[in-house]
Formats: structure tokens, sequence, C-alpha cells
């Protein structure tokens, strides 16, 4: 009876393993759930192990077991928001002004969802049976809409909100449904991220230098300490976080960077604008500037990580005069600027959210930057190949090429 | 073997079978939460209440897990072996007389049930959590030296602690149960007020909760939690003070905020208010 229970925990995001499944069974069998107030509890120790998993859990929970109208919480899938029902309401909450563009833009897409079901719990709860397109009970929750594959379009034609522009690409979506199992690859790969030196004060003992120093004394014996091992990684990661064409990636981006700012103690992050002129800065809004000249003074043992899409006008790539910034009196070029970071940080790479195939096809200045730091995608792959970049230091591919171009 | 809370702690029904699930299945209770709800204070309850000796490891940043289990002492055996042991009583042929345990150690080789508490995790890497994965897991660990295998004689009931300063790996949380305790509601507080002092007159104890509730609202760096609420409440009565407290005027304020951020907030928050 608690199979179908377990495949509905999987669809609502909460990743249980057969692992979990069969200690539930064993712990079954020790009968620590009499009643159903503990299964509860037993079955939230079980296949629950995040916060964030809980109120999730919870519903289901209640769908399931308690028969709570409606089937519990919809799962947030593409068909759900493709469908018409859904499209109805938005524009219905925006024509009467429950929805603000404010909150489109502030609510996340799970949230819009929610609310949705909310109201559509409500009024089923209202006038039973008014509403057929709300389904009877289960999870399947607005049924397919088939023809309808284009991406909600409530908003006219994408000018106002951008949470709905992000909605109409349909990557987003993917990122969504499969955030959790990202995560956790995402972090084992961060992990194999090291830099193994000697630190701090010598206080291991070193065994076999004391042996064979005491041997020499004759036996009296002289203690040699040597510095621990440890892990001294320092990374710095550069962010483009300003330009229409890094819209789409955001969430991605924010993922990567997160993740990457719980793992690492030691992160500095810099942001920057399409292309890196004279300096960087360490506010997202982009007004306190950090200066490339202090920049590559820094130990060259730390890890540099430069996430951007690489798209950029070629002048701003180029030219002496490129810098988007009117004001700006930097006369080098930004391809001086990128090489010299790369010349000083031997360990560093370029991820560009941009899939990797699309990378000539979207603009030339992938390309060209390309040539001057390694760049790898925002896919698990890639991020694994630049992980291997940042350990190994070793130079870019096409170094002689590089050199050439620089000439 | 039930644990029912004892008098000095208030325990959630929830917690409670909670405990017990966890005690029966054998496996890491993993307890989150912010300060001030008890989560250390719940293994010091649960080892009172069983009656069973507690071993207990507080996480430094340095550790690596294994000194948990064991520690190796080669300065003493090499001390030893070149000028004697005279009547220590040591061997110097036989490591075991230079091996001690560690917290982790001492749990498994008791012949009673232990608790186990191993504070504040997080703020252990996450390499030592995961050296510490396998050895809570199956109760045992090897003396690397020696190649000998320590088995639990009898698996600890082991709480974990994390303020979740840092994320834990997923293996991890997969590996233990998890619980989140959310912080005590209003009429919780009262219970857990009652139990520290029994004589708190109502009128009194209802003021303090709502003072103490207001501030928890402001958004404090360190908002005032349990402990803050218990301190302040013996100070209110060691001076005999008379309810209504007003937000505008709250004695011993700094026994509830701690930081000079907060303070300096509170009192900007009143100007305006006045």
């Amino acid at each position: 009876m608690f199979l179908p229970f377990f495949y509905q925990l999987r669809d609502q995001g909460i990743p249980i393993s057969l692992r979990h499944v069969l200690e539930f069974y064993q712990s079954l069998e020790k009968g620590l759930a009499p009643d159903l107030d503990r299964l509860f509890i037993l079955m939230r120790l079980i296949f629950v192990k995040k916060v964030e998993h809980f109120d999730t859990f919870e519903q289901t929970f209640g769908a399931y077991f308690f028969g709570v109208e409606g089937g519990g919480i919809p799962r947030f899938s593409r068909q759900a928001w493709e469908d018409k029902a859904f499209q109805n309401w938005l524009e219905e909450e925006i024509a009467k002004g429950s929805l603000s563009e404010d909150d489109l833009e502030r609510l996340s897409l799970p949230e819009l969802l929610q609310r949705f079901w909310e109201v559509a719990m409500e009024q089923r709860g209202k006038h039973r049976g008014g509403h057929t397109w709300v389904g009877t009970g289960g999870t399947s929750a607005f049924g397919h809409s088939g023809a309808d594959r284009e991406g909600i379009r409530v908003h006219g034609d994408s000018q106002h909100g951008s949470a709905l522009k992000v909605i109409e690409t349909r990557r987003y979506m993917d990122y969504a449904a499969s955030a959790t199992l990202r995560a956790e690859n995402l972090r084992q790969v961060l992990a194999a991220l090291k830099h193994m030196a000697p630190a701090g004060p010598p206080t291991e003992l070193d065994v076999d230098e004391t042996i064979d120093r005491s041997c020499r004394n004759g036996g009296e014996i002289e203690l040699v300490f040597k510095r621990e091992l440890r892990d001294r990684i320092q990374v710095i990661v550069l962010l483009d976080n300003g330009g229409a064409s890094m819209r789409p990636y955001l969430d991605l981006v924010k993922l990567v960077f997160g993740l990457m700012r719980d793992h690492f103690r030691d992160l500095d992050y810099y942001y920057f604008h399409n292309c890196v002129y004279g300096c960087v800065y360490s506010d997202p809004q982009r007004l306190t500037p950090y200066l490339i000249h202090h920049l590559v003074r820094r130990d060259p043992e730390t890890r540099l990580i430069i996430i951007g899409d690489a798209n950029m006008a070629p002048t701003e790539l180029m030219l002496s005069n490129g810098a988007m910034d009117y004001f700006s009196k930097v006369r080098i070029p930004g391809r001086d600027w990128l090489t010299q970071i790369r010349n000083h940080f031997s360990h560093s790479v370029w991820l560009n959210p941009i899939p990797r195939s699309r990378w000539s096809r979207e603009s030339q200045t992938i390309d060209r930057i390309g040539e001057i730091f390694p760049m790898e995608d925002l896919t698990l792959a890639g991020i694994r190949r630049g992980v291997e970049w940042l350990n190994s230091g070793a130079p870019p591919r096409k170094a002689s090429r590089q050199r050439a171009v620089g000439s | 073997m039930q644990f029912l809370g004892t008098d000095k702690y208030y325990l959630n029904p929830e917690l409670k079978e909670i405990v017990n699930i966890s005690t029966a299945m054998e496996k890491p209770l993993l307890v989150t939460g912010e300060a001030g709800t008890g989560k250390t204070q719940l293994a010091f309850e649960i080892a009172r209440a069983l009656e069973m000796t507690l071993e207990e490891a507080r996480c430094k940043s340095t550790f690596k897990g294994e000194e948990l289990c064991y520690v190796y002492d080669t300065v003493l055996r090499l001390n030893d072996s070149r000028f004697g042991t005279e009547d220590s009583g040591r061997n110097v042929n036989d490591i075991w007389d230079y091996l001690g345990f560690g917290p982790i150690g001492r749990a498994f080789l008791a012949e009673d049930r232990r608790v186990l508490l191993l504070d504040e995790i997080d703020k252990t890497d996450s390499d030592t959590q995961d050296n510490l994965l396998d050895v809570l897991e199956d109760g045992s660990f090897i003396i690397r030296e020696i190649n000998h295998k320590v088995k639990a004689k009898y698996m600890p009931i082991i709480i974990i602690t994390s303020n979740a300063k840092r994320e834990l790996s997923d293996p991890f949380l997969r590996r233990c149960y998890c619980h989140h305790i959310p912080f005590p509601s209003m009429e919780e507080m009262s219970e857990i007020i009652r139990l520290h002092y029994p004589e708190v007159p109502a009128p009194l104890m209802d003021s303090a909760l709502a003072i103490f509730y207001h501030l928890r609202q402001q958004g404090f760096e360190k908002p005032p939690a349990t402990a803050e609420l218990l301190d302040w409440l013996g100070a209110l009565q060691l001076n005999d003070a008379k309810p209504p407290i007003t937000p505008d005027r709250i004695p011993f304020l700094g026994t509830l905020l701690k930081r000079t951020q907060d303070l300096l907030q509170h009192k900007g928050v009143e100007r305006e208010n006045v």
C-alpha cells in the first residue's frame, strides 16, 4: 500500500532511494509505526533529509493518507506550466490586479504555481464540480493540454516582467525539474577541487624522519615535526552579472555560484559586465571598483574561475576604446586585460553558461576568449573538465595560437 | 527502553517519538535548528533519562575524524623506548599501551550502551564528515597502525548537532535521521519557563514572553533565544520586576541583545516610536 506513495514523493522532488524504502520496511517490522501519527514521523525521518522538503512531504502525506482534497500540491512539470487553466488564471489575476508585475518578478515559478493551486482548491471547495479542469484527485494536476506547446505567453509580447520571459525559455524548466540531482552531483565535482599544501605551524610528528635522525644521533631522540598537509585552496570567481545576454542563464549561474560559495571557505568574488577593462567590481551593482592591477598581485596559486557568456560585440573585445561605458578612460582592449589575468593565474578557467554546441553560432567572441582561457560550459561534464584545468594548471590548449593572435 | 523527557527539559511529543525511533533503528540522529532550541541539551537529557553514560565530542575545524576514534601516542612510545618505562607499567613492545581512545572509540568499546554526542558537526570540513560516515554507520573503525578493527559492542545512541552554518554533504544526510527543531511556540516556551522557574507570576511571564517574541521579529543579527530569555527572566525575578514591561523600557536589555549593532538598532526603533 505504500509503494505508490513513494513514487509520489519522488514526483514531488524528494530524492528517495531504494535504500530508504528497505529501511522503511525494516522499521515496520520492528513495529515502529503503530498508528498514523507515528507512521508520519517515521516516514519523515527516513525519507526527508532536508528542511526544504519538509513541507512538500507533509502535503503529500496529507493527500495520500488523509485524503486531503485535491491530492496535494501539483507537480511542477512542464505540462502544468503550459496548461491552459494556469495561463487563464494568470491572465485573470493580472487583469484583476491581484497579481502585479512586481509579484511576477518576485515570485519564483513554483510559488506562482502554488498560488494558483491554492486558489483552485478554494474554488473547488465553493462550487463543487464547477471547475472540471482541476481534475479529480491524484497528482496529475491539470491534465495535458497537448496542443499548446509554446510556453506561457500571458503577458503580450514579452515586453513586461522578466520572470515571464524566463518562462518562455524552455531551458529553465529543465533545470528546475532536475535541480536536486544537479546540485548533488555538482557538489561532488567541486569537492575534487583541492590544493593540498603544507600549512600552519609544524605540529605533526614526522615519524620516519624522527627515527632516522634519532638513529644517526646514536639513539638520542630527536623529534622532527612537519607542517600538516591542508587544503589551502583559494578561489576567486569573476561573475558576469550584466547584460541581457546573461539573463536566461541566471538560475543556472546562481546555482553554480551558490554552491561554490558554500563549498570554498576562501572565496572572493567580483562582478564585471561583458568583458573586463581595468577593474572588476566587488558589488553586484558594479559601483565599487577593484583594479585588475591589484587582482594580478594576488597569489598566483589562487584558482580563478570566470563565469560569463563571453558574448559581446567584437569591438568590445578587440578595440582599445571598446569599453561599453562611455566615460571609461581605459584605452586598452578587453582582450589584453584578459590575457594579463590569464598570464598571472595559471590555474584559471572560463565557465560559459551557453551550451558548447552553440558557441560558434552564438558569437565569435566566444572563440576568441576561448583562445585565452580554457573554456568549458556549465554542464556537469564541463565543470568536471574545468576542475581538471584548475587542478592541473595546464596552459591553454591553443597556447601557440594565442601568441599568434596576441602579437 | 523509552525516552520520555526529564524534569528539566521540555520535550516536544514529536521529538520524543523521533528519539525513540532512531534509538530503535540504531541510526544517528542529526538535529538542526537555531541556537537555543536545545539541540545539545537533548543528548544530555537522553543520557540522564535512560541512565547511560554520555560520550561527548565538541567538534573543531581542525578535526580529521580519526582522533575522535583513537589517538596513537608516538612521542610517548619513542620516549619510553629511549628512557625506559620505569614503573609506569607500560610495555614498549605493546602498542595497545600507547593507544588512547576518543569519544567514538570509548562509546564503541564500552560494555554498556552509551549516548554519543557529536556537537556542531558543521564546524568540521566535509572530508572529516565523510570519514565519519562509515564509522558511524557500521559502528566500527580500524586502527591503521596495527590494522585492527574495533567494532561497537553496543551501538551507541548517536546525536549529532549542526547549526547549519555550512551545508552538510548529501551522503552524510542520507545516512542520518534528520530533524529540524523549530523555534518553540509561545505555549511551548511557557512550558519551558515553568520547568526552570516554577514560581514566576503569570502576568510577568506573559509580559516577558510578549516582549521576547516581539524582539525576535525585529530581524536582529542575533535574535534572543531560549537561553537569553531564561537569563533575562532570572534577572527580572531577582530584581522583583513588575509587569507590564513595555518595549521602550526593557530592563536588563543586555541579557537579551548581545550585539552592539542590535542594541543600537533597537534604540533607533524606539526613538522612531517615540
